[in-house]
């Protein structure tokens, strides 16, 4: 078996197609005509912008339209006057076309590949790609023809640039395996759009891999098979049958309410860390965003954002979500992350110290500024804001306190908010939880940080590999904390949420459905498959379901009755 | 000459999109335009050394533009990037 990295989901079994881009010869020539050089480059641009273009339009009716420009990216690079002026000055010193071409695009690969950025490092395909087509333009080089695969084709190449990707038929490719590239490059962004499985950054891929043997491509564990024996092939098969399966059905889910079996109607939201997350949300048919993590803000630069910049954030997420709520978690962070402008000092137990709301509300100017933002934000939407670590309901009437002294201040500034604007506990402490009557007599709403508070419900460290068996959702202990949160939202009438990990969990479900969750916020990808796992119980069945649970008295029991109950 | 300073909200600061719209909006006047930031100075109409350049989100950028219709430059690329680029 051969690993990387999955980047496209799904399981595709084929015949193993290499392919190994034309390389381009050319003779260095120096003393060249400077005339005849530059017709000749320019012609060249000429023919790979009118192959580039009819291949963007291509792409943009096939796959999608972000995914055409992709390649108009390409036209507008190798228009660029910095790159043509480059090699213009080249060809001015007597280098014929390819040289130039060459030498300059080398430059910008280096460049890019030289950026400590993710994205800015991927840019250094697009350039190699364009080098490669120019220089095959320029030295009359056939290319391959990607779109004359035969059907059941398993791609294999070195690198896969954009120009191969958007030649492809998708209904003949089945899955494709690369040596070089990540989750972010354009091929894997092309696979995914085109739903092909993709498994890239398998080493030595094309050396390994022979032609037309047969391959297993498994771009959810980014896993290739080669030469699977009968037994494999029928596992892969039926596995690559289940996710389409799977598919499908989820798609059926798209557009309908969250309902229980017996039509109880609940919220569907979902977890998201950019403004631009949103979009996502929305496309998987999200009924809101039930946490905005605001950490995304402040890292991986040399000030804090100002009150304007977190403004447009926060309005960008609330415009994208058209009115439906988006609930702001104020700044969750601490001496675990590097941020040195807030002049955090690492803590031997960062997860107990000084972190979060304790931060923010020992720095009350810098922690203004974010709530602020967020107040102003509110008149562009369905906004409420949440407090993050709370352990005493003194944190949360600190805070409301501070949002009223900034209605009072936009008051008269004549600065539009939401008049309404809701403010919640995250509740993810064992504190919190056990005075969640308190806490429910002064929040608009709960939201359950399901991720910490089983950290801390039973003191284990995640990342301590000596105790991690410990951490778990199902323990006794976790459970009757999270019907203890529900139970006491309810009975202040006030709505209660889960933004943690479990309430994506099929086998959490009955028992939420059984406490009577308000709302579910989930990963994004996982939206549908949780409707499609509210719509299996109705309520007595669930309340059959937590009746047994609440009854069993280890954390191994309650998950092998929850097993037998759920994935019967 | 004309400059006006901005900051950069939206999530992926100058990349490829981004880049490509902010030239293709400004390309068209025939100033010349460059982008600054606290520790470099590009060719704002070089798709290349803007995303060379790297400017993240949250960055203070000055927009310098010098020449025919500067002004006209200056207010298309100053709206641009407080639109977020249209994101």
């Amino acid at each position: 078996m051969l690993n990387g990295i999955g980047v496209s989901k799904g399981y595709g079994i084929g015949r193993v197609v290499i392919v190994k881009e034309a390389v381009a010869t050319f003779t260095p020539k120096t003393n060249c005509d400077v005339e005849v050089e530059r017709k000749r480059f320019n012609d060249a641009v000429s023919e790979f912008i009118a192959s580039n273009t009819a291949r963007a339009e291509k792409v943009t009716a096939s796959v999608g339209e972000k995914e055409g420009e992709i390649i108009l990216g390409h036209i507008m690079m190798i228009q660029d006057p910095y790159i043509c002026s480059e090699i213009e000055k080249s060809i001015d010193e007597g280098n014929c076309a390819e040289l130039a071409v060459e030498t300059v695009c080398n430059t910008f690969i280096e460049m890019f590949s030289s950026v400590d950025d993710e994205f800015t490092k991927q840019r250094a395909a697009d350039v190699r790609d364009i080098k490669t087509e120019m220089l095959n333009i320029l030295t009359g080089t056939q290319t391959v023809d990607l779109s004359l695969l035969e059907k059941g084709a398993v791609l294999v190449a070195s690198e896969l640039t954009p120009s191969m990707t958007a030649c492809i038929n998708k209904e003949n490719v089945v899955g494709i395996i690369t040596e070089l590239g990540s989750k972010t490059s354009h091929a894997a962004i092309l696979a995914r759009a085109m739903e092909i499985p993709a498994v890239l950054s398998v080493p030595n891929a094309v050396d390994i891999l022979k032609d037309d043997e047969l391959v297993v491509v498994n771009g959810m564990d980014g896993e290739v098979i080669k030469n699977p024996n009968t037994e494999e092939q029928a596992h892969y098969l039926q596995k690559r049958l289940d996710y389409i399966a799977e598919k499908n059905a989820l798609a059926s889910f798209i557009g309908q309410d969250t309902k229980t079996a017996d039509g109880t109607k609940v919220d569907l939201f979902g977890n998201i860390g950019t403004p631009k997350d949103a979009e996502k949300v929305a496309s998987y048919d999200g009924e809101g965003v039930g946490l905005f993590r605001t950490e995304f803000l402040f890292m991986d630069r040399s000030s804090a954002p100002n009150e304007n910049e977190q403004f447009e954030a926060y309005k960008q997420a609330l415009l994208i979500m058209k009115g439906k709520q988006v609930i702001i978690r104020t700044l969750d962070i601490g001496g675990d992350k590097e941020i040195p402008y807030m002049g955090l000092e690492k803590e031997e137990n960062a997860f107990l110290g000084f972190r979060a709301i304790r931060y923010c509300l020992n720095n009350p100017e810098f922690y203004k500024v974010q709530l602020k933002a967020i107040v102003r934000a509110s008149a562009y939407g369905n906004l409420a804001v949440m407090v993050p670590l709370v352990t005493g309901v003194e944190e949360l009437r600190a805070v409301k306190e501070m949002i009223a002294e900034i209605k009072a201040e936009l008051d008269e500034q004549s600065i539009p908010y939401d008049k309404d604007l809701k403010v919640g506990v995250m509740i993810e402490t064992p504190a919190a939880s056990l005075i969640a009557d308190i806490l429910a007599k002064e929040a608009d709403f709960f939201s359950i940080g399901t991720n910490d508070l089983t950290g801390y419900t039973l003191a284990v460290d995640r990342g301590n590999a000596n105790v991690e068996y410990l951490y778990s959702t199902y323990a006794p202990s976790v459970i009757r904390s999270i019907k203890h949160i529900i139970t006491e939202a309810k009975s202040a009438g006030i709505p209660v949420g889960m933004c943690g990990e479990a309430a994506a969990d099929p086998l959490m479900i009955p028992l939420l459905i059984s406490f009577g969750l308000d709302e579910y916020s989930v990963t994004a990808t996982s939206i549908l498959s949780t409707r499609k796992e509210i719509a299996r119980w109705t309520k007595e069945e669930a309340d059959k379901v937590a009746e047994t649970v609440l009854q069993l008295d280890t954390e191994k029991k309650i998950v092998s009755e929850l097993k037998r109950i759920v994935l019967n | 000459m004309v400059s006006k300073k901005v900051t950069l909200t939206n999530a992926q600061g100058f990349h490829m999109r981004p880049a490509m719209n902010f030239v293709q909006a400004i390309t068209k006047y025939p100033c010349k335009i460059s982008v600054k930031t606290p520790d470099k100075e590009v060719d704002g109409k070089s798709v290349m050394n803007l995303i060379a350049a790297c400017i993240k989100c949250g960055t203070e950028v000055e927009i310098i533009c010098d020449g025919e219709q500067e002004n006209e430059a200056l207010d298309t690329a100053i709206a641009l990037i407080e639109s977020g680029f249209g994101e």
